[in-house]
């Protein structure tokens, strides 16, 4: 059950979304995405992509501006 | 110190506080809010809601500033435009509107604890970004307004040009986009 950390602070739409979707694609069931975004729209496309794969989603603020998108491959 | 954030917190804990300041409202909120002060926008200055004209006109003016003239450019050779011109930016409405949304944004951001400033990563931002922005300012001005003003002003005005300019602009966010992936992510 792997971990990994995407990285995609700074990015502007769409970029986080289409690194996700590319990411996600390579790992194995079970295995944990932490995506790390500080753009505001990203807060909200990033999980509404997971919850409608099916995916199990948690969103974290971690601090001013910046959130973790917390993505566990369940399907 | 410790003292005062417990007390901030107290407010910004609260049920209303999360549901007005914190919390995205919903895109029928937005969008029932956005109607209204467009009404707003349209009785009070007689003009629908516009952006990009502004723009042209802040730039023309830092252009004056710097000595230039634009008395002979054809873009500003109407009547009206020469008027906003000469009245300068404090009697100009529009710019009074862009700046209360770069105000505006600004103070929703820092209410719900989210202001950050983010870094360039990559010289790669910095191109695309300028790239960009010429094209999105070129392009609004040739069509007199933009996502705001030709879209959203258009289509409101029950023009067909509204439509036309949201096909386009439909076609060019599905190129930008392609782009975007391929040369600059």
């Amino acid at each position: 059950m792997k971990e990994v950390i995407l990285d995609c602070m700074g990015e502007a739409c769409p970029v986080p979304l289409i690194k996700c979707q590319n990411k996600i694609a390579e790992l194995d069931l079970g295995d944990i995405m932490i995506v790390q975004i500080d753009h505001s729209c990203a807060m909200k496309n990033v999980p509404e992509w997971a919850n409608k794969e099916g995916y199990n989603c948690e969103l974290e603020e971690v601090d001013d501006g910046e959130w973790e998108v917390i993505i566990e491959k369940t399907r | 110190m410790e003292g005062s954030k417990k007390f901030f917190d107290k407010i910004t804990q609260t049920e209303f506080y999360q549901m007005w300041f914190k919390n995205a409202y919903s895109y029928v909120t937005g969008a029932v809010l956005l109607s209204i002060l467009q009404i707003a926008t349209l009785a009070s200055t007689g003009e629908p809601w516009g952006v990009s004209g502004v723009f042209a006109n802040w730039g023309a003016w830092i252009y004056e500033a710097f000595g230039g003239s634009v008395d002979k450019w054809y873009y500003f050779s109407s009547q009206g435009a020469q008027n906003t011109l000469n009245s300068g930016i404090l009697n100009d409405p529009g710019s009074y509107r862009n700046m209360g949304i770069i105000v505006g944004a600004l103070l929703a951001t820092l209410f719900a604890s989210q202001f950050k400033i983010k870094k360039i990563k990559n010289k790669k931002q910095i191109v695309a970004a300028t790239i960009g922005g010429l094209l999105m300012g070129y392009g609004a001005r040739l069509s007199f307004g933009c996502n705001i003003g030709a879209l959203y002003g258009g289509i409101a005005s029950l023009s067909l040009s509204g439509w036309v300019f949201a096909i386009f602009m439909f076609v060019g966010a599905v190129a930008g986009s392609k782009l975007l992936v391929k040369y600059f992510m």
